[in-house]
């Protein structure tokens, strides 16, 4: 199965996002965290600075507890689950560069079962699949599977962690249709075969030590992120939901309403609990939410809520196409940057609302 | 004769080795063939069920066990089609009719519906069946709303074309239904069973009895965005129900 036939298959548009300017230090940032590389989503998410932090750090694969190679598979199979084109060239090309031959990748993609790969991590895969699709969501009976199979409680947390940071870069990358990275494309150079095992190193992920909480670790989302206690991972995503909720692109009442969407419509009462604290402290009552989340519209929205509330719902399941030109749609209503701000907070909060079925095991 | 012996092992390990090594490569073409096949079969088969059901069949076989779910149903259905079928010829029959058939799918898709059936002029679709959807009533309110639109503009382009104009009638109850693989070992399909089904099929042929195109359970109107434009219809008499059915008329959204 060749990568193009495979990218070939999933609906992908052209992305209308233009390139920015962003400032050095962020590409600075963007450096560090992905090897040196500057990826083309670091010029179009230019215009709000934390999505392009966010979309690096989950590129800095820190992991304590799960074996860190899992963290390729797991990020190429929740790639292909998702039907993201930019995602699944550029974790194929990186599980190449690592070593995997492409017969090895294609049975993989064909089938996880039917992959060459331990029962222990089998079992992780098809748990971060089913966590990604969430229908149903994974439950207590799929974190005992996990465990009769070897991984303890932090490394389960890591696995939820790994397969639901990958839900937050397969909806930026294909909300936007951003354009494959040079990546798939050299990655069969004859010269770059040759140096493979040397790019390797860099690409390699390698166990990290445990880490404390970050502190502090308020509210909202700190019950998932105190779930990852001990794993470099809570810093990634206390980083992320802090920068989203400081930003000042889109109000705070519009992003926590986004999240409590996305927990409606995921079942996840922990998100939706979460954002409706946070709507009560800005102001908005609880028949307004019950309101709002009942029939995603209300007069008491204003005009960017009334575009963003909707569309919350939509990144939860959907069809390329269909989101990719609904996202386009948001334009005639809203700034480019608050697109932007917009699609990545409805991102993060499925990344939050599937990475809460730790709560129930942890 | 150690170095003839040598030399002769040599050869027949190399010999082994090709013949190991055109085996797996011939296992292997067969392999990608076997899957690529299955692949192509797995595309084929999500035309006749939900790609969710595809993909749990090929995970763990036919399930004989069901689930209960709440689930809204939308029964629709074309009104006057006999008189319709003995006045056109078979082949512009039928080609109205896939006209028909093929825009309320992608009206039912759009919402976020599944259309799970048709039964001769009908269609049955669901919402909320394949994947858990706390807003379906008014997923599939907006698509009745839409679906009026769609036979509108399709009435058009017939009339354009010479050819008759449609109307349809449309019912939308909620409520547990029993979902699964049903059928005989030689024919299955993926379908919904319950009280909730036969009941939304009376609403929708309630439809002739107040002369209207959508009508809408009290159950749906209780669950639904009141922003729906609604009217109450007199309780009526339905076949195999042992109260009056109550309805409403759905006129329209007073929302954007």
């Amino acid at each position: 199965m060749s990568i193009d036939g495979s990218a070939a298959s999933m609906e992908w548009r052209e992305c209308w996002l233009a390139e920015g300017d962003p400032p050095p230090d962020l590409v600075a940032q963007v450096k560090q965290a992905t090897g040196g590389m500057v990826p083309t989503w670091t010029y179009r998410l230019a215009p709000v600075p934390w999505v392009v932090r966010a979309l690096a750090g989950t590129n800095q694969a820190r992991f304590a507890a799960m074996p860190p190679e899992l963290f390729g598979l797991i990020a190429f199979v929740v790639s292909q689950d998702n039907s993201c084109r930019y995602c699944y060239g550029a974790t194929r090309a990186i599980l190449k560069i690592t070593g995997y031959a492409d017969d090895v990748i294609d049975r993989i993609e064909r089938d996880v079962q039917l992959a060459d790969v331990s029962l222990a991590s089998l079992t992780a895969l098809r748990f971060a699949r089913k966590l990604s699709q969430a229908n149903p969501r994974p439950d207590a009976a799929d974190l005992a599977t996990l465990v009769s199979v070897g991984f303890s409680q932090p490394a389960i947390a890591e696995i939820a962690y790994a397969a639901a940071i990958m839900c937050f870069a397969n909806r930026l990358s294909t909300l936007f249709a951003l354009p494959p990275e040079a990546i798939v494309r050299w990655v069969d150079n004859p010269i770059v075969r040759l140096l493979r095992p040397l790019i390797a190193r860099k690409f390699r992920d390698k166990p990290f030590p445990s880490a404390s909480l970050p502190a502090p670790n308020d509210p909202p989302c700190d019950a998932v992120i105190a779930g990852l206690a001990g794993s470099p991972a809570a810093h990634v995503v206390r980083g992320a939901v802090d920068d989203a909720l400081a930003s000042p692109v889109l109000p705070l009442r519009t992003k926590l309403l986004v999240f409590a969407v996305v927990g409606r419509a995921l079942g996840c009462a922990h998100t939706e609990r979460d954002a409706r604290s946070g709507l009560a402290r800005a102001g908005l009552g609880p028949s307004e939410v019950d309101e709002i989340l009942a029939n995603l519209g209300s007069p008491a929205l204003d005009a960017r809520e009334q575009a963003l509330v909707p569309f919350a719902r939509e990144t939860v399941r959907y069809r390329n196409g269909v989101i990719q030109e609904r996202t386009r749609a948001l334009v005639d209503r809203l700034s480019i940057a608050e697109v932007i701000e917009g699609v990545a907070v409805a991102s993060l909060a499925n990344t939050i609302a599937r990475l809460s079925v730790i709560l129930d095991a942890c | 004769v150690l170095t003839l012996l040598l030399v002769v092992a040599l050869a027949a390990a190399a010999l082994v080795a090709w013949r190991t090594g055109e085996r797996n490569a011939d296992l292997a073409r067969r392999l990608g063939h076997a899957s690529g096949e299955l692949e192509a079969l797995q595309h084929a088969f999500a035309r006749f069920a939900p790609h969710e059901v595809v993909e749990r069949i090929i995970a763990d076989g036919i399930a004989t066990d069901a689930e209960t779910k709440d689930v809204t149903i939308l029964f629709a259905d074309l009104k006057s089609f006999t008189a319709l079928a003995e006045h056109l010829d078979p082949a512009r029959l039928v080609e109205l009719l896939n006209g028909y058939f093929e825009r309320m799918n992608q009206v039912v898709a759009a919402h976020r519906g599944y259309l799970a059936k048709f039964i001769g002029d009908g269609l049955l679709a669901l919402f909320g069946a394949l994947e858990p959807n706390p807003w379906q009533t008014n997923d599939a309110l907006h698509a009745a709303l839409a679906m009026r639109a769609a036979i509108a503009e399709y009435n058009r382009e017939l009339a354009a074309r010479g050819l008759p104009e449609i109307a349809a009638g449309i019912g939308i109850h909620c409520g547990p239904v029993v979902t699964g693989v049903l059928g005989t070992s030689a024919l299955k399909e993926y379908g919904v069973i319950g009280r909730t089904v036969n009941v939304a099929a009376r609403i929708e042929e309630m439809t002739r009895v107040h002369d209207t195109d959508v009508l809408v359970s009290d159950a749906v109107r209780t669950r639904c965005d009141s922003r729906f434009r609604m009217r109450p219809m007199p309780p009526a008499e339905a076949k195999g129900l042992p109260e009056p059915l109550v309805t409403f008329a759905v006129d329209g959204f007073d929302g954007g």
